[in-house]
């Protein structure tokens, strides 16, 4: 045995998405000694084609799909790369509405949590990040949405995306300003350290303090035991690996106990004319039923759409050969129903479960029909609902055969918003961190992603992971000043 | 608005809508009627009681009994007429005798009413329908919008969602046909079940589940016939389809509560707390015998009515009042302190 390398800093940060690269950047400014540690690699924007297979091979945690057990089990993607979740998610962003602050606040008795704190940060956000529309021609997929919205007189709109354009650029031409082209940057010019493919095995504890970190890193030809000592821990792995993390590290507390998802269920529709753009996702979203459904595009290359059609190949397959006249959409819910995220000696991923209430389970399918609805009066020739053994559906009267096929535990149902498994708040009977995100019941380890989030907050939730994270990050440097 | 047309044919006239719009084009206000009414019965019986109610009115009143699922009722019914001619089609079935009269009355009736009007050439016809075939909202904030996906809710939704499709051909062929989609209604001409809704309130013995928050639209039976009379004389394209009902949902609690402050206010010292409170799951389980029960061609009513009740059926009347104009005039309480003066002035016992 050689002995580990040996580092040691101010504060550990623990994965470098949305929370983690935000509370890098804000703490390296503050002249503290940061590293920041990631499992995934390093990957240049341009050199993967986006949404590709490739990506989810390269960027995602298991190549794309993890499941959640559960009556339908629940697929879910994490990203697994310098950037997280916002080197490859849809790159929309929606400020946290105003009732979701409001009800986090009250039923979590979040301290200090003012709205107009977080909408002056989401201002900052917006700046850093380019957030806007396009300013361009949308692409065909997402004109569909717009244009069966408006036949039905349901509300639309356009969502920002943190995008950079060419003057006058189309929605094709935009470039992603993700994590490692705006926070990473920012914090490694503030002298942070970022150590890619180094895999956390265990936080070492010293009764309620965290006192260094033990790691792999594979970034080399064989892996080398890594140890980092610090003052303080944030955790910021996403909403499935933070809790399994802290469980590993003895927090038990109302970790893991309470993911929260927005499920959604997907069909392909074929139109007569060319749809699909392979590597972007359409920027409008129906809003009309919002927050329990609301309604959009997903990412359509011909690997997604076979996928998508995968549900009844059999009935729906011989379509593929139509795939550049085919594009997926997908219907959200808010869901009632929770998850547990369980680590288990052992394993390397964590447990998860997850279960729809009744009441999800109606709305999934009533989404997924008001959805093949719109695609009809956007002119859809033919729509696939991505259930087992779904009829496919031309006419008014199939909707009727749809609706009665339906059941939520045939469908396939997935999630790419993941949160609240570590919720923050004062009420400690609910809450697994303060309302900063220090864990109840340690000194010094800090949870600082989605995981704090006390419930899924009904839209794109990057902007509040990021909002919330710099205002806990700030807090941070606050005191320790102090 | 257009003019009147020159005969009003009304299907299932002796039914409670059929009997609202006999009165209304009857009566001494605005929707009162010159012309022809030429009114679909099913007995004789109608027939005398429709005969009491024009009689006075200045119109020229033929009565045709029979069975709109029988062609030569359908022959009768649209014999010899001329000039303009409207057609109102009120008749279906809700509590059958047999599931049978579902497929029956409410879609192979419908059909023949359909290619009737269209041999007949008529200027306007507005078919009746329901919220059934889309079935219940998934959630208690959920409206149904003006357009909806087919989602029909077991035999009676089966057969409307038939009647809706068959209307939707026959206007892509050409004829001048609208629906208009009411829900659960109230007010006067109620028959007998109605009755018995206001005796369970009055008792306090009304099921409710849960907490009672499940939303309901329901429509007064006056603001009903003025959204079909709108939608009869409205110009529109065809295949049109409009939510007629109050202005707005209300929830179970409040429908109970209301009728029984109406209860009071008309007179009924003894109005008893409600006390049938049940547990959401109750509903579920009705739900579902119902279901079994019609899939093996049983009905019934209870059960029924049981299993819908813990169930959210909330519409969106925007399109209607944007299209034609209509606005509700009257709301709960005062439409239920009417239907139970009406109930008195019959003589029925609440």
């Amino acid at each position: 045995m050689t002995a580990p390398v040996g580092h040691d800093c101010d504060v550990l940060i623990i994965g470098s998405g949305a929370g983690g690269a935000t509370t890098a950047a804000i703490l390296a400014e503050a002249g503290l000694d940061v590293i920041v540690v990631e499992e995934g690699p390093w990957v240049e924007q341009g050199s993967v084609v986006p949404f590709s297979l490739e990506q989810m091979d390269r960027q995602y945690r298991s190549g794309g799909v993890t499941v959640a057990l559960g009556l339908p089990s629940i697929a879910y993607t994490e990203g697994r790369c310098a950037g997280g979740g916002t080197e490859v998610n849809s790159g929309l962003y929606r400020r946290p509405p105003a009732e979701t602050l409001e009800r986090w606040r009250t039923e979590y008795g979040i301290a200090d949590f003012d709205s107009d704190d977080i909408e002056a940060i989401c201002d900052e956000v917006e700046q850093a990040l380019s957030v806007q529309a396009v300013p361009g021609a949308h692409t065909a997929p997402s004109e569909k949405l717009r244009l069966g919205a408006e036949r039905l007189g349901w509300k639309h709109d356009e969502i920002p995306r943190w995008m950079a354009y060419p003057e006058q650029g189309n929605a094709v031409d935009g470039r992603r300003q993700s994590m490692t082209v705006t926070y990473l940057p920012r914090a490694r010019r503030a002298g942070a350290r970022l150590l890619v493919e180094h895999r956390l095995d265990r936080l070492v504890m010293n009764g309620d303090q965290a006192v260094s970190a033990e790691l792999t890193d594979a970034s080399g030809e064989r892996p080398t035991a890594v140890s980092i000592a610090f003052r303080d821990v944030f955790v910021c792995g996403g909403a499935i690996q933070t809790p399994a993390i802290l469980q590993r590290a003895g927090f038990r507390h109302r970790v893991g106990r309470t993911l929260a998802v927005h499920p959604t269920v997907k069909l392909a529709a074929r139109f007569a004319t060319e749809m699909n753009v392979p590597d972007d996702v359409p920027v409008h979203q129906v809003k009309e039923f919002s927050p329990d459904i609301s309604f959009g595009g997903s990412a359509s290359h011909p690997g997604l759409i076979a996928l998508a059609l995968s549900d009844n190949w059999r009935a729906f397959g011989a379509a593929i050969t139509a795939w550049p006249q085919i594009a997926v959409y997908y219907a959200a819910i808010t869901s009632q129903g929770r998850g547990w995220v369980q680590a288990v000696p052992g394993l390397r991923d964590p447990i998860v479960t997850y279960r729809l209430t009744k009441r999800d389970r109606h709305l999934l399918g009533q989404g997924l029909a008001r959805l093949a609805l719109l695609m009809l009066e956007a002119d859809a020739l033919e729509v696939y609902p991505s259930f087992r053994d779904a009829p496919s559906v031309r006419t008014r009267a199939d909707l009727a055969t749809m609706t009665a096929a339906f059941a939520a535990s045939s469908a396939s149902v997935m999630t790419v918003h993941l949160c609240s498994t570590v919720p923050m708040g004062e009420r400690t009977e609910r809450c697994a961190a303060d309302s900063f995100g220090t864990v109840h019941g340690a000194r010094n380890v800090h949870v600082n992603d989605a995981s704090l989030l006390p419930d899924a907050p009904g839209v794109n939730p990057q902007a509040s992971v990021m909002a919330v994270a710099i205002r806990n990050a700030r807090r941070f440097v606050d005191r320790r000043s102090a | 608005m257009i003019e009147h047309p020159g005969t009003t044919v009304i299907t299932g006239a002796g039914g409670w809508l059929g009997t609202g719009l006999v009165a209304a084009f009857s009566g001494a206000g605005d929707r009162r009627r010159t012309g022809r009414l030429r009114l679909l019965v099913r007995d004789r019986d109608d027939e005398t009681r429709l005969l009491a109610l024009t009689d006075g009115a200045g119109l020229t009143v033929e009565v045709v009994v029979g069975d709109i699922s029988r062609a030569d009722t359908i022959d009768r019914l649209f014999e010899g007429v001329t000039g303009s001619v409207d057609v109102l089609h009120t008749a279906g079935v809700i509590h059958p005798a047999s599931m049978g009269d579902f497929e029956q009355v409410n879609h192979v009736g419908t059909a023949n009413v359909l290619a009737g009007a269209t041999a007949a050439g008529v200027r306007r016809m507005v078919h009746v329908s329901s919220n059934s075939p889309f079935g219940t909202n998934p959630e208690r904030r959920d409206t149904f919008r003006n357009d909806e996906p087919y989602h029909p809710y077991l035999g009676y939704g089966r057969s409307k969602m038939e009647a809706e499709l068959r209307v939707l051909e026959a206007a892509e062929r050409g004829l001048n046909v609208v629906m208009v989609r009411p829900p659960w209604f109230y007010g006067p001409h109620q028959p007998a079940r109605q009755t018995t809704f206001f005796t369970l309130v009055r008792t306090g013995r009304f099921p409710v589940f849960g907490d009672g928050g499940q939303r309901r639209s329901m429509v007064y039976i006056d603001n009903l016939v003025d959204g079909l009379v709108r939608a009869e004389l409205t110009p529109t394209d065809a295949g049109l389809a409009w939510w007629i009902a109050d202005a707005r949902a209300y929830t179970v609690a409040e429908i109970v509560d209301t009728v029984g402050r109406a209860l009071r206010d008309e007179g009924f010292a003894n109005v008893k707390p409600n006390r049938l409170k049940l547990p959401e799951l109750a509903g579920d389980v009705a739900e579902r015998l119902d279901g079994i029960l019609q899939k093996r061609g049983r009905y019934v009513q209870q059960l029924h009515v049981l299993g819908e009740m813990n169930k959210t059926i909330a519409v969106d009347i925007d399109a209607a009042r944007r299209d034609l104009g209509y606005e509700p005039a009257v709301e709960l309480y005062d439409g239920m302190r009417r239907s139970i003066r009406w109930c008195i002035e019959q003589g029925i016992q609440l």
